[in-house]
């Protein structure tokens, strides 16, 4: 009976702070930025560094990143790229007088729609599940790509809730046998 | 977005365009009215049209040289700027194709200017690739609107030779009617034309040259490749091509936002850890730093780690279902370490000058600096945790990761955030650092003024124009100091920054240590700057207990040397420590002491460290005042106190072994006795402070707590 009681108890209590920490676990809160540079080495070209931040060495497997941030140069590469299309595009601004960008945009802004869509994609699969975020640079001026590093508010905050549970629990066991 | 709050309505800044339009569609529409049909009837009816077409040409450059965006960048975040104000340097530079270039710091926009880019007055915007602003279109010329312009002014010179020309040859066409409606329009016309055509041509002129050799006007006007070469440039034709034929620029401003769909939900993945990377990360008592740390740790810190020579086997795991947080503590720690040596080598001065937000309380990026130098300190752990304190309160809102009793071993940590919070851990690092830092900071140099010390000469310009060595160094009053360490403490980030910050804080807490204690008995031992009402209770109790002992009972050299290598396992002889403690006072205000030292000894809270340890752990150019900002109360006392004193404070510390909190203190106080500190530091368990047989000169072994033995080098 004595040793039921604190078991019955402790599922008591057990179950309510799992309803508790269930909620917290849905939670999660933005801890830090880390901020990838431009990479100028080549120029005023728009490319950013590849080097492998160290606030996310924990957090995300360090190719994966090196992919994402080859993939973002390759797509600038691609629309600041002086060929024939963007001489033809240019051309045909000239006769209309710029009018054709009222309708049309530009070869730059399909690629930048491009790297939106890439970038949301990245996020989905593979940063959001590592609690990451990554930020379109363009909202940046191009200057930084944003990383967000998010932290489970849970398991961060599980040692003071550890404690604080420990007196729950004591205060939970309390109200658990007051209630029988 | 462009800063709108200062922008008033000045109708003198439109005067220029309005009389460039109105010479531009005035004169065209009369010579079109007045000339152009006898010219169809007399040469050509093409030749109105060739003019309409160039005429129309210039008019739409016009509108888009004056009505685009040239490249306005946006204003930073907040979060962006994630140092300290006024340690940031006013310039970083980069290598573009072999060529040191220099970004300077825009205060307004508050991010280092990219290449090339320019902070336009007139306009209140960093623009990118910033050629001029144009009072003609009333308008930033940059990297978006380049070609427009550049178009704008070839057909404007094409339009007013059209003009002039036809003009011209209208009157031939009509000399005998020279006072004629028609041609004395036509005359005045070509006046107005041959008027414009010279400055005209002649800015066209200029900027086909510099469009040829891929230049702006801003880098020609300020002659920045005067005798150099221009990285910029990809040769002539890949230059015009570049101007002509690339699409246009994206603008950065106005862009419409789109929604953030993602949801980040918590449990998150993490990737595998190879054995390799595991930082084995112990708080507790005879708990070894990482040592992964240690590894990872670029050659600074490495090298310049005391531990490096003497570094003590692992000690027993600790108890880890203490630390919940504990692989997030890790992986922080450990990237704190790549961080450090990967950063290291850029320009470390510059991050010393970091300014941030003054008011900036929730600096998202981690303080690079903050971290680094930490760890040069004796015991990896205490970087480590202060790196991972530093890192965690990024965020004011960020719950401490750490629980209450993985911080009390923590030497810093005991010492350096109690006092500052009560309670709440959010008073995290880099809110004590980065805010409660630069607001200590910022009040102590209003007050301090333009001091200037032996670090003037090294001080660089810094991003809010004061010369950062110098408020760092200069001492505050008791005031400054008072609310300086009331506050959230104004400790530096850790690293490069740290030196001179502790070595003023030192020289603070000198200032302040006089008033506060009341030394009794010798050696007068300067009060701890550490606030007795919110520490531990068993540091306190401990604290109470040294300074009885201090004052009582005179220092034995085998009971100095016992307790002082009971104590952190780092102490020497007093006789050996004499000497070395002497030369290494000096080394002490260099050391990153871990943590405050409970006792205000001034000798005596010092990371005691072999010199050259020291001075390669310590990895600042500055020999004396630079002790990293944990060695507060370290640096202090290195700098205060003569090398007879700790050995009482050797003596004191042995009884304080007994609280396991107290590992760190006593690390602190064995550094302070400025003997060289082993890893891990974690003194002897309580009521066991063994003691190997010292060795002078040598490495000096010393058991500590769960038999961990301690190699120290003296």
């Amino acid at each position: 009976m004595a040793t039921e009681k604190p078991c019955l108890l402790i599922e008591f209590v057990v179950s309510l702070e799992g309803h508790n920490l269930q909620e917290l676990r849905r939670s999660a809160s933005l801890a830090t930025k880390v901020f990838v540079q431009r990479d100028y080495s080549d120029g005023t070209i728009c490319q950013f560094q590849t080097k492998f931040p160290p606030e996310l060495d924990s957090r995300i497997e360090r190719q994966l990143f090196e992919e994402t941030v080859k993939t973002l140069n390759n797509f600038y590469a691609e629309a600041e790229k002086i060929g024939g299309s963007s001489y033809l595009e240019g051309c045909l601004a000239c006769a209309t007088a710029y009018f054709i960008f009222l309708c049309m945009e530009t070869h730059y802004e399909k690629v930048l729609k491009k790297i939106s869509r890439y970038i949301q994609e990245q996020n989905e699969k593979i940063f959001a599940p590592r609690g990451l975020l990554l930020t379109d640079p363009v909202e940046r001026g191009m200057r930084v790509i944003e990383i967000s590093i998010y932290e489970d508010r849970c398991s961060s905050g599980s040692a003071s809730s550890g404690s604080s549970s420990s007196s729950g629990s004591s205060s939970g066991g309390g109200g658990g046998a007051g209630g029988r | 977005m462009p800063a709108e709050s200062g922008k008033r309505f000045k109708p003198s800044k439109y005067v220029p365009v309005s009389a460039a339009a109105i010479f531009l569609v005035g004169a065209t529409t009369l010579f079109f009215a007045f000339t152009c049909p006898g010219l169809s009837l007399y040469v050509s009816p093409a030749v109105p049209i060739y003019n309409a077409v160039i005429f129309l040409f210039v008019l739409a450059n016009f509108s888009m040289a004056t009505f685009m965006d040239p490249g306005i960048f946006p204003r930073a975040e907040e979060d962006e700027d994630k140092e300290d104000d006024f340690r940031a340097p006013l310039y970083k530079t980069v290598e573009i194709k072999g060529i040191q270039v220099r970004m300077k710091w825009c205060a307004t926009c508050r991010f280092y200017r990219p290449p090339r880019c320019s902070h336009c007055s007139v306009c209140d915007n960093c623009v990118e690739e910033f050629d001029h602003h144009c009072p003609w279109v009333n308008n930033c010329i940059g990297r978006r609107n380049y070609r427009y312009f550049f178009l704008f002014l070839l057909s404007l010179t094409a339009h007013i030779m059209g003009v002039f020309g036809f003009g011209l040859l209208y009157i031939l066409y009509h000399m005998e009617e020279l006072s004629g409606v028609c041609t004395a329009v036509t005359m005045a016309v070509m006046c107005v034309a041959g008027l414009f055509f010279i400055p005209v041509a002649g800015l066209t002129g200029f900027h086909v040259v510099l469009v040829a050799r891929g230049r702006t006007t801003n880098e020609q006007v300020t002659g920045k490749f005067r005798g150099g070469v221009n990285p910029f440039t990809n040769g002539c034709c890949n230059n015009v091509s570049r101007v002509l034929c690339s699409s246009s620029a994206p603008r950065y401003l106005g862009r419409p936002k789109r929604e953030q769909t993602v949801v980040i939900r918590p449990p998150f993945l993490r990737p595998e850890i190879s054995d390799g990377q595991v930082a084995v990360k112990i708080m507790d008592n005879g708990i070894q730093g990482e040592l992964k740390r240690t590894k990872s740790k670029g050659s600074l810190e490495v090298t310049e780690s005391q531990s490096a020579d003497a570094e003590p086997p692992p000690p027993p795991k600790p108890d880890l279902s203490r630390y919940t947080g504990l692989r997030t503590h890790l992986s922080l720690a450990t990237t704190e370490d790549s961080l450090l040596s990967k950063d290291n080598p850029p320009t470390p001065t510059m991050y010393k000058y970091r300014p941030g937000y003054s008011s900036s309380s929730t600096s998202a990026a981690i303080p690079h600096s903050s971290s680094a130098k930490l760890s040069r300190g004796d015991s990896l752990k205490e970087p480590a945790s202060i790196a991972e304190s530093s890192r965690h309160p990024s965020y004011r809102s960020e719950p401490s990761l750490e629980p209450e009793s993985f911080r009390s071993p923590t030497f810093g940590k005991s010492f350096h955030f109690d006092p500052l919070s009560s309670g709440s851990r959010s008073s995290s690092l880099k809110s004590a650092q980065g805010t409660g830092f630069e607001m200590g900071q910022l009040q102590s140099i209003r007050s301090e003024g333009t001091t200037s010390t032996s670090y003037k000469s090294l001080a660089n310009q810094t991003r809010n124009g004061s010369l950062s060595y110098d408020s760092l160094l200069t001492p505050s009053d008791s005031p400054d100091f008072e609310s300086v360490q009331a506050g959230p403490e104004p400790d530096p980030p850790l690293g490069y920054t740290s030196p001179f910050l502790s070595a003023r804080l030192a020289q603070q807490r000198e200032a302040e240590r006089h008033p506060r204690l009341v030394p009794a008995g010798p050696p007068p031992r300067e009060p701890s700057p550490v606030r007795y009402d919110n520490l531990s209770r068993h540091i306190v109790a401990s604290l109470q207990e040294r300074e009885k002992l201090l004052r009582q009972s005179p220092p034995i050299p085998g009971r100095e040397e016992e307790s002082g290598l009971g104590d952190s396992g780092i102490q020497s002889t007093p006789g050996s420590g004499h000497a070395p403690r002497t030369s290494s006072s000096s080394d002490d205000s260099k050391r990153s002491p871990l943590g405050k030292t409970p006792l205000g000894r001034p000798a005596a809270p010092r990371f005691g460290k072999p010199e050259g340890l020291r001075g390669r752990g310590l990895g600042s150019p500055e020999p004396a005042p630079t002790a990293p900002y944990l060695g507060r109360s370290m640096s202090y006392s290195s700098q205060k106190t003569p090398s007879g004193v700790p050995e009482t404070e050797e003596v004191a510390l042995q009884p304080l072994l007994a609280p396991k909190d107290e590992v760190q203190l006593k690390t602190a106080y064995s550094k302070s006795n400025g003997q060289p500190k082993t890893l891990g530091s974690a003194s002897p368990g309580p009521g066991q402070p063994t003691l190997s047989s010292p060795t002078r000169g040598g490495v000096k072994k010393v058991s500590g707590v769960g038999g961990t033995t301690y190699e120290i080098s003296v």
